[in-house]
This record gives structure tokens, sequence and C-alpha cells, in this order.
């Protein structure tokens, strides 16, 4: 195994009495695809926060590449990239223009910025809708965008909150393969998901979380065989085991 | 190097989404425009311009009649004659607020030599235009009843020499009439600084409100960047929380700036109301001024979680200080409301542009409203700061 490049120490973090994030540890190996499993609420997007210097935790650290997300963020953030769940996007500019202003603000200069910009767009599938509105685009689209954003700067760990959530199957799967490329390049990525087989079918390990905590993390064919045979059950299964079929419409 | 082209990069991005709004930004461009046609439309008249409402119970007299045609003589002055009972129930019914009433015997009373008597008939103080009209009434009656002293004087003194008496009335009133038009005594006006202009007296409290939108605009730009998901997303990329609060901040101020260019610009080049000099240094206070207002803006941005939020308290704050900086009503110099107007920011920038617009001072004498504007400007944005790091998912 490749040496730690994310180690979470018993994280937690409360908003007002509600404990968000409860005492979970993990660490994430260099080059690894770690993925965050878990209901609504259960603190996946809480723990991105954390990881990504956006939240202070209450207690507990991460340090990442090293550096501490508590003491040396500025250090940390030359290191990550984000792809929130909800779109992060100046609607009013175009695809282009999105992708070279944050490419300035990870460090890259202009010329650095904009070839980066038109690789990353070309590797979506919006080469030839660089230059339009991001507000006239679909859904699908502006999900690509808002994850062609999250590559500026080649970030050493990637987090991917939800990336394909409620796009359509062709964007889903531009937005797969493109993952799927980056794992193979080596990259570090942190990945949340509701599509379990995704998680299955990509993710070196994961992590099912539920109220707070890590309920059980290992690679998906251990956990597989925890319930069964690992070629004829699925990771939902193990989810649905774990977490429960009621309801989660809580709020979040 | 970073640390100064960030926050200008967050000015660049910023200054590209407001092009792109067409409708923003031609609001925003007309609305100093629009004040201005305001403005022009209610004080553009440099000279006063009234009516004088005249009941005349003379009417055969020639001395009333003397009266009323002088009146008419004078710049500005219309002269309107009323019955009686039309203008007591037009004063009744407020429809006049100052009439003036040249009674019966009012020529027999001058010529036998009694003294004559005008009145004024008025509601409460007569009005602002009634007592300017009033004024001037005197001014002329007075003029008349000296006028009236010399022809008696002369002609007493020329009894029994045997001289004409129409010679003498003719030769006065030729005496009286080249001293009329070149008189001997004249007064005028040499302004040492600043506009004689009426407008001079509500530029500064315009300009002052007008400068104060800037709290709502700056307050939207964070807010709308939290609700884009974007302020989030700046977070985790090196952009510091002050490079992203400089950004703020220097967007706000420069488009307050071209804002307040605009209105003032509009105000020197139709009223002529500056000296060159005067113009660059209300451009300098208003820099202050909106530098200010920016950085409270970012401390309402800080707290607020909506655009709802944002706007409400910052029309809060908005009409607290425009109401406490006199902008509306005369402060005055002592009491409470005096010292809650100290607290206004507005009272400072007002006493400033009044300094500097009304009064022909220069920046020398506004040091202190310099001094407690710029210390807004610096405390809001560090104020701002330390809310954005304490309040809920803040950093």
């Amino acid at each position: 195994m490749s040496e730690p490049f994310l180690v979470a120490q018993d994280l937690h973090k409360s908003f007002n009495e509600h404990k968000a994030v409860d005492g979970i540890s993990f660490t994430i190996y260099k080059g690894e695809m770690f993925g965050l499993l878990g209901p609504n609420g259960a603190g996946k997007t809480t723990t991105i926060r954390i990881l990504s210097t956006v939240l202070e935790p209450d207690r507990g650290d991460v340090t990442i590449g090293g550096y501490s997300v508590r003491h040396k963020s500025d250090a940390v953030r030359r290191l990550i990239g984000v792809c929130p769940q909800e779109l992060a996007l100046y609607e009013e500019l175009s695809a282009l223009d999105n992708l070279v202003f944050f490419g300035r603000m990870v460090g890259l200069d202009g010329r650095d910025a904009r070839a980066q910009a038109e690789a990353h767009l070309e590797l979506m599938g919006l080469a030839e809708r660089a230059k339009g509105r991001v507000d006239k685009f679909s859904g699908g689209m502006k999900r690509r965008v808002n994850l062609a954003v999250s590559l500026m700067g080649h970030p050493e760990l990637l987090f991917l909150d939800e990336p394909t959530a409620g796009i359509d199957p062709q964007s889903r799967n531009n937005i797969y393969e493109t993952i799927a490329g980056l794992r193979g390049e080596g990259m570090t990525i942190l990945y949340t998901t509701h599509y379990m087989e995704e998680a299955d079918r990509l993710c070196d390990r994961v992590a099912i979380m539920d109220g707070g905590q890590i309920i059980a993390m290992d690679t998906p064919r251990e956990l597989r065989g925890q319930i069964g045979p690992p070629d004829q059950v699925t990771l939902e299964d193990v989810f649905l085991r774990l977490t429960g079929r009621s309801l989660r419409d809580m709020k979040t | 190097m970073d640390n100064f082209v960030r926050p200008l990069l967050v000015v660049l991005l910023q200054v590209r989404i407001y092009l792109q709004d067409r409708a923003d930004l031609a609001l925003s461009l007309l609305l100093p425009i629009a004040i201005f046609a305001l403005m022009y439309g209610a004080f553009g008249e440099t000279q006063f311009h009234g009516t004088a409402h005249v009941v005349n119970d003379d009417p055969r007299g020639n001395h009333s009649a003397l009266l009323i045609d002088r009146l008419e003589e004078v710049d500005g002055l219309d002269v309107q004659l009323h019955s009686a009972s039309d203008a007591d129930s037009k004063l009744d019914r407020a429809d006049l607020l100052m009439v003036l009433y040249i009674p019966e015997g009012f020529s027999g009373n001058l010529t036998s030599g009694e003294q004559a008597r005008l009145v004024f008939r008025q509601r409460g103080n007569g009005g602002d235009e009634g007592q300017i009209v009033a004024g001037i009434v005197r001014g002329v009656a007075e003029e008349m009843a000296q006028e009236f002293q010399v022809r008696s004087q002369v002609s007493e003194a020329l009894a029994g020499s045997g001289m004409d008496q129409t010679h003498i009335d003719v030769t006065v009133q030729g005496f009286l009439e080249r001293e009329r038009e070149n008189p001997t005594v004249t007064v005028g006006e040499d302004i040492v600084g600043g506009s004689p202009d009426l407008v001079n007296k509500f530029l500064p409290s315009i300009v002052t409100m007008f400068v104060l939108f800037a709290i709502t605009l700056t307050a939207r730009t964070l807010v709308e960047e939290r609700k884009k998901g974007t302020l989030e997303r700046l977070l985790t990329t090196r952009l510091s929380v002050g490079q992203l609060f400089v950004g703020k901040f220097l967007v706000n101020l420069s488009r307050g700036f071209i804002q307040a260019l605009i209105l003032l610009g509009l105000s020197y080049a139709v009223f002529q109301m500056f000296t060159p000099l005067s113009f660059i240094e209300s451009l300098v206070l208003a820099v202050i001024f909106i530098a200010a207002v920016s950085s409270m803006g970012l401390i309402i941005g800080s707290v607020a979680r909506t655009e709802d939020q944002a706007t409400w308290i910052a029309i809060f704050f908005t009409m607290a200080m425009v109401m406490l900086g006199g902008t509306f009503f005369e402060i005055p110099e002592s009491g409470v409301l005096n010292v809650l107007s100290k607290m206004s920011i507005n009272t400072y920038a007002n006493d400033a542009f009044e300094t500097i617009i009304a009064e022909g001072g220069t920046l020398a004498d506004v040091g202190l409203q310099m001094v407690v504007m710029a210390g807004v400007a610096v405390v809001g944005l560090v104020l701002g700061r330390i809310l954005f790091k304490v309040m809920p998912g803040g950093r």
C-alpha cells in the first residue's frame, strides 16, 4: 500500500445540538479512490467541507499531504480540488471564463489557466460550447463544467461530492469515464455518490457513514463478503443492510 | 504579487458579470442621470420666481396703481389681482398663503400727507415664497415712500419761488427715474467660493443619499456569491478571505465612484457649480465616503445569509443614517438627536460635501470628517472580516 495522503483523526462537528460528524477517523492513501457513502444527512458533505478547509472541526484534525487543515489550511488548499454537490459556477459567464477564473484562483498564470481550461473542456466534451454562457447549458453540461473547474491546477487530491447527481445518462457516463481516467492517472480521489454500482466499480475502498459515524470501511469486495458471497450480493445490499430501509428525509 | 493580483481578478470578474447584465448596467448608470434630471427640474431655476397676490381696495388711486406697476417691474415677480372676497376664501382654503391688501384711501392718505398703510394677510408665516414676496413689496413700498418725501420736500422748499409747479414735478420725477435706473448706491455679489445656485443647498444631501445605496449593493454581492455556491468554492482555492474582501470592496468602490462621477459631473457641467479644484475635492470626498459605505456593506454581507436579509438590513441602516444625518430635516445644535446624529456616517459626509460644494471650503476644512469616514472604512473591513469568521459556516 502506498503512503497515507489524507489522515482524518477523531473528527467532530456539530450544528447547534445536531452532531453532523461524530468522531470519524480514516486514511486515504496516495493514488487511492476512496468512496464515502451514506444516506442523506449521514454527514458526508460536512466531512468534505471539513477536509476542504471550508469548515473547522470542533474536535480532531486532518492532515493532507502532511499539512493540518486546522493550522496549515493555505498549504492544504494548494493540494486540493473540490467539486461541490451543488453547482458553484458564475452562470452569467462562459464555461471557459469560469474555468480560467478558478484556474487563476488556484495559482495558475493566465496562459496556463487558459490552456488547462481548454483541455478540461475538451475532456468533458464541451470544447464547442466553451464560449457559451453557462446559464444556457443543460443540467448535465453544467455538471460537467462543475467537475472541470475542480480539475484546474491538477490537484493532488480531488473531492467529488455527488458529481453525477440528477443528470442525463450521457453526461453521467462522460463524468464516470473522466473520473475513471483520473483514477488511472493516479490522482487521489474522495468520492461520494448515491449510485452504489459506481462506487463498487470505481473505488478502491469505501466507507459507509450514518448518523455522523463511519459504520463500515473496507474494499467493496470485502464489504459485499460480509453479508454473502461477494459475487452474488451488491454494494447496495450491504448499504441497505447497514443503514436500514427507513426513508432519510431529515434536514441536512 | 498574488496578494494584489487575486483581488484584482475578483474585481475583473465582477465587472464582467456586471457588464453581462444589461438591465443592471443600464439602471445603475441611468440612476444618477435620473436623479440629476429630477434635481434639475426641481432646482434648475436659479432665479427666484414668485407671485404677489394683491387685493386693491383703492382701484382709482394713482399711488396704488403706481405700486402695482412697480411690483410688476420686479424681475421674477408676477402680480395677480384678486377681489377681497376671492382672496379671503382662498386664504381660508389655504390656496393662498399670503395676500397684500391695498386699503381704500391709500393714495388719498399719501397725497394728503397722512400715513398710508399696506396690510399683509397670511396663513402662518406665509410660506417661503410669501416671505420673499413680502420682502420685495416692503422694499418697493419704502422706495415709493422715499420718493414721495423727496417730491413733497422739494415742492415745499420751492413754494413761493415763482417756479412752475409742473416744471418742478417733471424735474424731480426725471431725477428720481434716473436714480432708479442708475442708483448712487448699488449692491453687488462677490462669490468667494462655492456656488450661489440654489442647487448647492440640496446637492450634498442627494450625493450622500445616493452613495448610501452602495451599502445594499455591496452586501448583496457577498450574499449572491454565497447563494451561487461560488463563495464556498472560492474558499477552497488560494484566494484568502481577506483578498476576497478587498476584491469586493474595490468593485463596489469603483461602481459607486462611477455613479458619483456622473452625478457630480453633470452638476458641474449644467449648473457650473464647481471650480476644477472643488470638483476634484468633491470626488475625493466621494471616494472616501463610498469606501466607508462599502465596508459597512461588507459587514452586512458577512452577517446576512439571504439576499432578502442583506437588503432589509441594508435598508434599515440606510434609512437610519439618512434620518440621523440631517438629509430630510435640520438636526438641532444640541440634545439627544444631535448626539445620535454623530453616530451617522451621513452627518460627516453631509458636513463635508456642504463645506466643499455650498460654502466654497477645501479638503483642509473637512479633515475631521475625512478621518471619521476613512476610519469607518478601515474598521468596517476589519469588523466584516471578523464577523465573516465567527458567523456559522464562516472561516
